[in-house]
């Protein structure tokens, strides 16, 4: 009995501080940003309360749905080939390749490499001037230079590609574990029956890999919904509104524009987006996920 | 048939991926009088390690560096602690409220940090917290996925280990450090690695909460750089510098990281 109290006692006395600080710094700004909704705030001076104004501002802020649709539209230039291309990368450092590790690295190296220096040497590349290097490179091929990020048609399906090359690593890593789960009698099997290798990918391995392509779809939206670094740093969300992401919004919003308060509603609505994808994650995953 | 095809796609490929750190290399060798106006600029026909002198001599760059080693360094210390400490908890011992409050650390998961950020802004302010290291170092100090990761890890080892410990007199402190700490070297370095790399790499906080250049990290200063320099081997020189210490990190533990990136997602 006596040991039973000493052993929780170190325990809260170890949990105490990390729940304070988990109160201060996680749930009382959820709650704080919630308030903050209500209020007119300027940092200075006392909050005012003014109800739901800024809620049915955001119906009306054509911006904002702008800023939605962009970053639908970017996830559906990002997700799909984000996945291709993990799933490609998997399936070649699966193959028996030599030097796998290696290439495993090099594949993982963006992932872990800050979006400052990919966007720095990105930008320069896709520079929409004649010396750009990709307008140089099209142009041995009859193509005229484009303005990429200064176009506003092109400009978020850059930013896509940018988003696609730095994280492919992450997805090639699930797909790997994946494939590497996959039962080798299967593969036998189709062979003995006489499948091509084609119809053994689309037949045997791409079906079988059904619970991580979930996941890593929810994965992906998820961080797509969250895009900002590279808007901030090669667009500044512009030409005309074009590379306005969620949260580039409501960053300038909040943090350009002085509107606190709005900038809360922004984020609350990123919030139900992204809670909206984590249920539909939990019911199709929690299910899925028990093969693994 | 098949190698070829295997062959091909990863040539091509490894291309793609090499390309843009071939830039940042080759780059910053390059001297600015070149001209920028020849798209193949980067590729060095004198190289020099002169903008790697120049940035070097500049001291607010050097302080950059710094600012991210002491934002990056303590928060990885404690993250690597503090999560192992309460993986520990929440894998082997039974307390009251355990449940209710892991299931809370793990639905807080889902509240996007750019929620939490303006909250967190206005509370700064209040603290005093603006332009200085607390506002990056307190609120990192430990995470909720360090913890969920060595829970899952802990949760695999069996309990015989630690009942035969508690037989031969050893206290909750002497096993977590003995039995339990060196046991989960392998995902404590990975919530080390995570920690390191989300921290170092992090644009989004800092360009909140600081507004003076001289407390910049690296990626902000880089940032502010970007294009206003209008230096393309500077910029390139710079980036390489702050791009060491995470290649060293992501060289040294590699293994680990993935296979918890793994772990993380697929059980």
């Amino acid at each position: 009995m006596k040991r039973e109290f000493n052993k929780n006692f170190l325990v809260y006395v170890v949990l105490i501080p990390v729940l304070i600080h988990f109160i201060v710094f996680q749930v009382y700004p959820f709650v704080l940003s919630f308030y903050l909704t209500f209020m007119d705030w300027k940092i200075i001076g006392d909050p005012e309360f003014v109800g739901l104004k800024h809620w049915k501002y955001f119906f009306e802020d054509k911006v904002a749905w702008k800023a939605i649709w962009n970053t639908v539209k970017f996830s559906i230039y990002y997700i799909v080939p984000t996945m291709a291309l993990g799933l490609i990368l998997a399936l070649i450092i699966n193959s028996g390749i030599k030097f796998a590790v290696f290439f495993k690295g090099l594949f993982f190296l963006p992932v872990v490499t800050s979006f400052v220096i990919i966007a720095g040497i990105w930008g320069w590349v896709f520079r929409g001037t004649e010396d750009g290097l990709i307008n140089y490179l099209i142009g041995f091929v009859g193509i005229n230079p484009q303005l990429f990020l200064s176009s506003s048609s092109q400009a978020l399906l850059v930013l896509a590609g940018l988003s696609i090359f730095k994280v492919a690593g992450s997805t090639m890593i699930y797909y790997y574990a994946g494939l590497q789960s996959v039962d080798k009698q299967l593969y036998e099997a189709a062979r003995i029956d006489g499948a091509s290798s084609w119809k053994i990918f689309w037949k045997v391995t791409f079906p079988l890999l059904k619970p991580i392509h979930f996941y890593v779809a929810i994965t992906t939206t998820i961080g797509s919904f969250q895009i900002f670094d590279s808007a901030y740093l090669l667009t500044a969300g512009g030409p005309n509104y074009a590379t306005t992401t969620i949260v580039y919004y409501l960053y300038y919003t909040g943090f350009t524009g002085l509107n606190l308060s709005y900038a809360a509603v922004l984020s609350y609505i990123l919030f139900f987006i992204i809670l909206a994808i984590s249920l539909v994650q939990r019911k199709y995953i929690g299910q899925e996920s028990n093969h693994y | 048939m098949k190698k070829i095809i295997s062959y091909s796609a990863l040539i091509i490929l490894s291309f793609c991926f090499v390309l843009p750190f071939t830039i940042m290399i080759l780059g910053s060798l390059k001297v600015v009088e070149y001209a920028q106006i020849d798209p193949l600029f980067w590729i060095p026909t004198d190289p020099s390690i002169q903008n790697f002198v120049k940035i070097f001599n500049n001291g607010i760059f050097v302080r950059w560096i710094f600012n991210s080693v002491v934002i990056t360094v303590i928060p990885v210390i404690t993250q690597m602690l503090i999560c192992a400490v309460l993986g520990y908890i929440f894998a082997k011992k039974q307390f009251l409220g355990k449940e209710v409050i892991f299931w809370t650390f793990m639905a807080v998961i889902m509240v996007p940090q750019q929620l939490l950020i303006i909250p967190k802004y206005i509370m700064f302010v209040d603290f005093g917290w603006i332009n200085t290291y607390w506002a990056l170092i307190v609120p990192e100090l430990w995470g909720i996925m360090g913890v969920f990761l060595v829970r899952q890890f802990l949760q695999g080892i069996p309990n015989d280990l630690e009942e035969a410990a508690y037989i031969d007199g050893a206290n909750d402190v002497q096993i977590f450090f003995k039995i339990m700490l060196p046991l989960s070297f392998p995902v404590i370095a990975t919530v080390g690695t995570f920690s390191f790399i989300s921290n170092w790499n992090d644009l989004f906080q800092p360009l909140i909460y600081l507004t003076n250049e001289k407390m910049y990290p690296v990626t902000l200063g880089l940032a502010s750089m970007l294009g206003k320099e209008g230096n393309f081997g500077l910029e390139m020189a710079g980036s390489a510098i702050s791009f060491v210490p995470t290649f060293l990190i992501f060289l040294f533990f590699q293994r680990y990281f993935t296979e918890g990136i793994q772990m993380s997602g697929i059980k």
